[in-house]
């Protein structure tokens, strides 16, 4: 056998040779490859194949140096693009130069648009953060109790639970692993040595709180926190108000402190401080204290009941993988039976069962009776995600508009480049290049934008958003992807339109490109007046719903009312009759709760037909009054009379403790007359119900109010003459609201020595249960008019670019005799087609998400035909003052001017 | 008259060139080199100074025939040009007047 065949000889390793390759001069490649190859062929003939790899290897590094090295020459390729990149961006930024009026434009709409953008992401991302910083916060689950009436309707949801739920789901279900509740306990005062701070907020807390909830402490320790009794942890805010802002140096764990209040005293002692409570968050607590303690006060039986006095916030830790529905079905199942079902009390109200609610959906979604804090809405985020979606939209749009509209005056610049030999895709990128280049430059100034704007956002809206361009660089990062985005779509477009065009004509010039009126920027117009027509038609919904609340009658009169509490005022007939005494207070009127507050106290209750009695099938709740609340708050009676001297009701206990039936009257809305079964209010007076521990007849039916706010219906209300007062309402009629106010501090003063005076007007109650629709409202106005603003520029943008490409036409059409008027015509069919089409798109859509935001009223306006129209007018008008504008400066130039080139 | 530089390397590659004459080529010249001043010599080397000559004009070069050995590569055939035999003879003539100059007396030094 022959092994000495050619292609049995040994070959030199083929990565150095693929080395040699790809570093060495081309000229010298094949002579040098060749030396190498014939000495490693000699090396290697006496088998040391090895040794001739290694050789030739070794050679090949040794020839990497810089006079053997391919020359990177000039005319190589990353020279050449950075040359033309150099040239694009000359280019560009001498086009930004010239056309500065659109360049201008173009970088305010876009960066203001970007910028409204950012701040609604800001907002709405935040809304989404509360409570998810606790360690399990998906494990975390709020306890809240359901009414029902007797029809098995929900009644009422309350997001507190009563005393004695959270230790027996605990007990008796293994898949709630700890439940904690809080209760906060008459604002006693601090006092440390002769220091006192009144009304401290102290919450009470049970064993499980640092269980359940991740609460960082800064001094301290959470698991022995709550060891002793009588142990208090602060926040860091409040580590400062008692200590001083060197509490650090303190050393203060184990110092002494006294909580005082209701006339008692305890001493406790500082066991820790906490981290100061993130705003994101759907309760603040400034103190906590061992619940134990009010067990103590309260007493066994108190601290336990099962039924009712819905004050104590509760929350259950259940593991993830439990099946929570399954549990909640079991637990209402079994509960009610189990506790509360021997003790049948007979009425509708006392029924109820559980709800476990996901703690991380508290915030945005949950709106039940007594809320902790007011939280906030999803549907307020959707609004507002839709909002910034459409104002990143519209600038963009807008950017596009103006960006495609711009290239079309440099048709003869494509032709000229195309002729002396530019590819397609140079063209392409060039065109990329200047689009992008608007983009960039907006950057910063959407920054500062950004940060001018966000104080006031976050004062309007109470939250304390960050926006830090130099340590947010994820965010940063994403908007400068955004803008990028946008300047590469924006270029798109135009850059491949005026690559693909025609040579010939490109160097006809523009006017060829306009051949045909519907091109793709007509749709970008219309677009942009569509979500203009729409956003006016959904601000007119909004404004014209608030104007209805405004001045819809709530049924009360709310004028130069003073509502006034009294905590402490002792001899309350003389502090009332002093009060009227000045001639600037009309009326006065003690009761227990005031319209603008809420329904919240009812107790059970039975109608008598004949002899027999039966239980109300549905909740009626009360509040106490002296016989002047109707006549101050000007509610009339529709049937009867109104309270008397003497028909005071005063609940007595007999010498165990029970309740004795104590005789009442008592005067219904005449939605419960209804209720009752009355259609007719005159028929109700007279009869007998039983209210709570008394009974006794129906003396007079007054005119529904809203007593709550407007977004819930009128529901069944009673008042009785009782005294359970907690506030005075005074009715004012006075030019001198100074010195009324004045006399009523003064005089306040007289009859409670401690407190400080408290007293609200109640017009001021009745705006504030709108305060959200305000704030929603101002807000969607604000965006929406920067959107429409944005529009605006490009529609100014659109006229003038559009009449700049007619100048030849309105001069010749001048030359022919022409009026301005019929030049203005010719110029506004066009946009006024627009506003039609993007009418016809915008107001179905609109008119049907605005109907159902109104929907969630239930006392709505209507949207009237003036609300459809108005937002058509509107963009008619502003393009009709655009072209105006345009026309007036086309129109007056001298036709000669205009055809005297070419 | 113009300077002709010579490195020392570069003075023996142009000498070996010229004493190969129509057989000059890469591996021929490395094998002369080697087998006549008995030293190592690199491809890097040996490249770098054939291209600095053929760059100042004292070699010339074209390519010859490709063999199965060489993996079917051509040689790159070098030449001493007019040039190259002036820098040769100037090289030659300068060591040699430097040589003439040496007085006796340095050789009675050199042997102390």
């Amino acid at each position: 056998m022959n092994t000495q065949e050619p292609n049995a000889r040994p070959s030199p390793p083929s990565w150095s040779t693929r080395f040699l390759a790809w570093f060495i001069k081309e000229d010298y490649y094949e002579d040098v490859q060749g030396d190498l190859e014939e000495e490693f062929q000699l090396i290697a003939k006496g088998g040391r194949v090895y040794k001739a790899r290694k050789w030739y290897s070794w050679q090949i590094v040794k020839l990497f140096k810089p006079s053997m090295i391919k020359r990177i020459k000039p005319n190589d390729s990353i020279e050449k693009e950075t040359t033309m990149f150099k040239n694009y961006l000359k280019i560009g930024l001498r086009n930004l130069w010239k056309y500065k009026s659109s360049t201008v434009i173009n970088i305010i709409g876009l960066s203001t648009g970007l910028a409204a953008f950012v701040l609604i992401s800001l907002f709405v991302k935040d809304e989404y953060s509360y409570d998810r910083h606790f360690e399990n916060a998906d494990e975390i689950y709020r306890v809240t109790v359901k009414n029902y009436t007797l029809d098995g309707d929900i009644s009422r949801q309350w997001a507190f639970a009563s005393a004695g739920h959270a230790k027996r789901l605990k007990e008796d279900y293994s898949d709630i692993t700890h439940a904690v509740r809080f209760f906060p306990w008459a604002f006693p005062d601090i006092i440390i040595g002769d220091q006192k701070f009144p009304g401290e907020p102290v919450i009470f807390a049970g064993d499980d709180v640092f269980d359940i909830f991740s609460f960082k402490f800064i001094v301290g320790n959470p698991e022995t926190a709550f060891t002793d009794l009588y142990s208090l942890v602060l926040t860091e805010e409040t580590a400062v108000k008692l200590y001083g802002t060197d509490w650090r140096d303190q050393d203060i764990v184990g110092s002494q402190l006294k909580l005082a209040g209701r006339g008692q005293e305890a001493p406790f002692k500082v066991t820790g401080v906490m981290e100061n409570m993130p705003d994101q968050q759907h309760f603040h607590f400034d103190y906590l204290a061992p619940i134990r303690f009010i067990e103590m006060i309260f007493g066994e039986d108190a601290s336990n009941n099962v039924g009712g006095n819905y004050n104590w916030l509760t929350y259950v830790k259940i593991p993830s993988n439990t099946d929570v529905p399954a549990l909640t079905k079991t637990v209402n199942d079994e509960f009610w039976e189990k506790y509360i079902g021997q003790l049948t009390r007979g009425s509708a109200s006392d029924f109820y069962d559980f709800e476990f609610q996901p703690m991380l959906d508290i915030h945005l979604t949950s709106n039940l009776e007594g809320e902790y804090e007011t939280n906030g809405s999803i549907q307020q985020v959707y609004i507002f995600s839709v909002v910034g979606l459409l104002l990143l939209l519209v600038a963009c749009v807008n950017y596009m508009n103006i960006a495609t509209s711009h290239y079309s005056r440099r048709m003869k610049e494509v032709g000229v480049r195309k002729v002396i030999g530019a590819f397609k895709t140079a063209l392409i990128k060039q065109f990329l290049t200047e689009s992008t280049l608007i983009t960039v430059i907006s950057l910063p100034l959407c920054v500062l934008l950004i940060l001018w704007a966000l104080p006031y956002l976050n004062n309007f809206m109470e939250k304390t958003i960050v926006f830090n361009p130099f340590a947010q660089l994820g965010l940063m990062g994403s908007l400068f992807l955004l803008l990028l985005g946008v300047g590469l779509i924006a270029g798109l477009y135009p850059a491949i339109f005026l690559s693909k065009v025609n040579l010939v004509q490109a160097l006809k010039g523009e006017q060829s490109m306009n051949a045909s009126k519907w091109n793709f920027r007509s749709w970008l117009v219309a677009f942009q007046y569509t979500v203009t027509i729409a956003l006016i038609f959904a601000i007119a919904v909004i404004e014209s719903q608030m104007e209805f609340i405004r001045n819809s009658n709530p049924g009360y009169n709310r004028d130069q009312v003073l509502s006034v509490r009294i905590s402490n005022v002792s001899n309350r007939e003389t502090f009332k009759n002093e009060l009227l005494a000045n001639p600037n207070i009309e009326k006065a009127s003690y009761s227990s709760r005031i319209p603008t507050g809420r329904l919240a106290d009812s107790m059970g209750s039975n109608y008598f037909i004949g002899d027999s009695a039966v239980a109300t099938g549905f909740r009626l709740p009360f509040i106490s009054v002296d016989k002047d609340f109707l006549n101050t708050y000007e509610i009339e009676l529709v049937a009867g009379e109104n309270f008397r001297d003497g028909m005071e009701i005063v609940f007595q206990r007999d010498s165990s403790g029970n309740f004795l039936t104590a005789p009442g009257n008592y005067i219904i809305n005449e939605t419960a007359a209804k209720a009752l079964g009355y259609e007719n209010p005159v028929d109700v007076v007279g009869t007998v119900i039983a209210y709570g521990p008394s009974q006794g007849r129906i003396i007079g039916v007054m005119k529904d109010f809203h007593f709550e706010s407007m977004h819930s219906p009128i529901v069944p209300m009673l008042i009785m003459y009782r005294d359970r007062y907690r506030r005075i309402s005074l009715k004012l009629n006075t030019n001198d609201l100074r010195s009324t106010l004045d006399f009523i501090e003064s005089t306040y003063a007289d009859f409670d020595k401690e407190n400080p005076i408290n007293y609200r007007f109640l017009d001021d109650l009745f705006n504030d249960q709108y305060q959200q629709e305000e704030r929603l409202s101002t807000m969607i106005k604000v965006f929406a008019v920067i959107a429409i603003m944005i529009g605006c520029l490009g529609l100014i943008g659109m006229v003038g670019f559009i009449i700049e490409t007619k100048l030849k036409e309105i001069g010749i059409r001048k030359v022919l005799g022409a009026s301005t008027q019929s030049i203005w015509m010719m110029v506004s069919n066009r946009f006024l087609v627009l506003v039609g089409i993007a009418f016809l798109i915008a107001l179905p859509i609109s008119y049907y998400l605005m109907n159902g935001w109104l929907d969630e009223f239930v006392y709505r306006t209507n949207i009237g035909v003036f609300i459809i129209i108005l937002p058509v007018l509107l963009a008619v008008l502003l393009t009709l003052l655009a072209i105006s504008f345009q026309t007036m400066k086309a129109t007056r130039v001298n036709p000669v001017e205009c055809l005297k080139d070419e | 008259m113009r300077e002709y530089q010579l490195g020392e390397f570069e003075e023996i590659v142009l000498l070996t060139v010229a004493i190969l004459h129509e057989d000059a080529y890469g591996v021929s010249i490395k094998q002369e080199i080697e087998t006549r001043l008995n030293r190592k010599v690199s491809v890097s080397a040996l490249q770098t100074a054939l291209r600095r000559l053929e760059s100042k004009g004292y070699l010339k070069s074209n390519f010859g025939e490709a063999t199965a050995i060489r993996g079917g590569k051509r040689k790159r055939y070098f030449k001493v040009t007019k040039a190259g035999k002036s820098a040769l003879d100037y090289t030659k003539e300068t060591r040699m007047s430097l040589w003439s100059a040496i007085p006796n007396v340095t050789y009675e030094y050199a042997r102390a």
